[in-house]
């Protein structure tokens, strides 16, 4: 295409420089032959004042006035040939090189939107997106360099892929074979302290030991794992439809124990017959039990800790209300961030993982809700969940695929 | 009470879930693999009320016992304990017919109203 282009070009410049040349020449040989009837007019006068034959020399003036007419008429009809011939050539070479142009950029479009379209595609994530390599030898170039780009992205891509599976493989693994041993420990801790009467004090408060730090290698082994899940994007939610009060009532009666050996209050209060939610049971009782942990732990023994729960518009209100120290302003801002935790004496004596708020929020967030906090210093903590109530739509359809099932 | 057919292939476990299921008054039966799961149920389909089944036991798992007894058009209850981290997926398949999952480190006081509800 390029060379043809050369050509078009070469063509008409040719032309326009045969053209000037030849008019360059005409007009050279109209001036010489001019030149010479002048000559010859002046001589034929110069004879005819010294009185030599009168009637040659008037006949050779007008005979050159009249061929010097002749070469005029003849001069400007080739200039107007030449003119003509150049005018033609230029047309005719840009007429040429207008359509090559047009074909040539018509030829690097197709290329270029290709890549256009395959580059929008690879931002989007498509990592498959390749161009068809082909046409001008600059596109072409193009072309084959931006798929070397996807190829390279992709293959990349992959072994990250294949580190995090492997990340994601040895978490679960590593999660798992720590499971068993630890249900045997907790499990013969708390069948030491079922028979608590028989054992000396000193013995029970080491029991005691041996179940707080079992139940914190749960929670860590959990935390840790939930998280390895969100930071893969696989944290998910199987939600079914859900009555909520007998949730609260199940996270609650986890939490019982702990509550009574602090002395503590927990008190619920259930509006009834609450709309049910769409929700994943295990992961809502998780987020409940996680916000009963804290305020049995953090709030000092004696302290009395409220479940409340309401039917607010479109939504289900669940509130866990302490009357414990409260939280400081700083720490309330960042309390749902990872590893953000109460002050270094508070989380010595808590003992928690400082991830459980962080993962509530995003289990929270994935079942479309919304999660807060709301405290004064010294009286006390709100934490407020927020869950969408079913709609009178998805209740009728959990009822038909119910009747289904 | 029930009469608990419980299976595990640890025999710490196999001691943790008689010592606390007897105290509840629970009666109970143990197996270390999925075989013999099948074998007791087999010689006795009507004796378990619930099966308390490991989901991963060496030879057999109790995941695939429990689908063996199901083709069998046995359906007495089952209660799968997983120390896996996503128990729940292993058993979704609606063919298993596992009435509720419990996790490892088993919370005893989850695991008996399980056992309330599954057996009433």
């Amino acid at each position: 295409m390029t060379i043809g282009f050369a050509i078009a070009f070469a063509i008409l410049t040719g032309l326009a420089v045969i053209g000037v040349a030849r008019f360059l020449q005409q007009r050279q040989d109209y001036e010489n032959a001019t030149a010479r009837s002048y000559q010859r007019e002046i001589n034929a006068r110069n004879r005819l004042t010294q009185g030599q034959n009168s009637v040659a020399a008037r006949t050779t003036i007008i005979l050159q006035q009249r061929q010097r007419e002749a070469l005029r008429d003849e001069i400007s009809s080739e200039t107007r040939d030449t003119a003509l011939l150049v005018g033609a050539g230029l047309i005719a070479g840009l007429t040429g090189a207008a359509l090559l142009f047009t074909g040539l950029i018509a030829s690097m479009r197709r290329p270029l939107e290709d890549l256009v379209d395959a580059s929008g595609r690879l931002a989007g994530g498509d990592l498959n997106a390749r161009v068809k390599v082909g046409g001008l030898t600059e596109t072409a170039t193009l072309g084959g360099a931006f798929n070397e780009m996807a190829e390279e992205l992709q293959r990349r891509a992959g072994e990250r892929d294949q580190l995090d599976r492997m990340k994601d493989e040895f978490v679960l693994t590593a999660s798992h074979e720590l499971r068993s041993p630890l249900t045997s420990v907790q499990g013969f801790a708390e069948l030491l302290m079922l028979e608590r009467e028989k054992l000396t004090p000193g013995q029970a408060e080491t029991v005691e030991v041996i179940l707080d730090n079992t139940r914190h290698l749960t929670r860590l082994l959990n935390d840790l794992l939930d998280l390895a899940r969100s930071d893969a994007g696989r944290l998910t939610i199987k939600p079914v439809h859900t009555d909520v009060t007998s949730l609260i009532e199940d996270a609650a009666r986890t939490m019982r124990a702990q509550f009574d050996a602090r002395g503590q209050e927990l008190g619920l209060e259930i509006e009834p017959d609450l709309p049910a939610v769409e929700a994943d049971r295990d992961r809502i009782r998780q987020v409940l039990v996680n916000l009963l942990t804290n305020a049995n732990e953090y709030c000092p023994e004696g302290a009395e800790i409220q479940v409340k729960a309401r039917h607010a518009s479109a939504e289900i209100e669940i509130d866990v209300i302490d009357n414990g120290p409260g939280i400081p302003k700083q720490q309330l801002e960042h309390i749902f961030e990872r590893f953000s935790r109460g002050d270094a004496g508070e989380t010595q004596r808590v003992g928690g993982t400082g991830l459980g708020l962080a993962i509530s929020k995003s289990l929270i967030e994935l079942h479309g809700g919304s999660i807060g906090a709301e405290s004064t210093p010294s009286n006390g903590s709100t934490f407020r969940v927020r869950l969408p109530a079913s709609g009178a739509a998805s209740l009728a359809e959990a009822e038909r695929s119910r009747a289904e099932a | 009470m029930a009469r608990i057919l419980v299976a595990d292939d640890s025999e710490t476990i196999l001691l943790l879930l008689r010592t606390r299921l007897e105290m509840e008054g629970h009666e109970v039966e143990t197996a270390a693999d999925g075989h013999e799961v099948i074998e007791l149920v087999r010689r006795d389909p009507s004796g378990p009320e619930l099966l308390l089944l490991d989901a991963m036991m060496p030879r057999k798992s109790g995941i695939d016992a429990l689908r063996e007894l199901r083709q069998e058009g046995i359906e007495i209850p089952a209660l799968i304990v997983s120390a896996h981290a996503d128990g729940r997926n292993e058993v979704s398949d609606p063919e298993l017919a596992v009435n509720d999952y419990i996790a490892k480190p088993i919370d005893f006081e989850q695991l008996f109203a399980k056992i309330a509800e599954l057996t009433s």
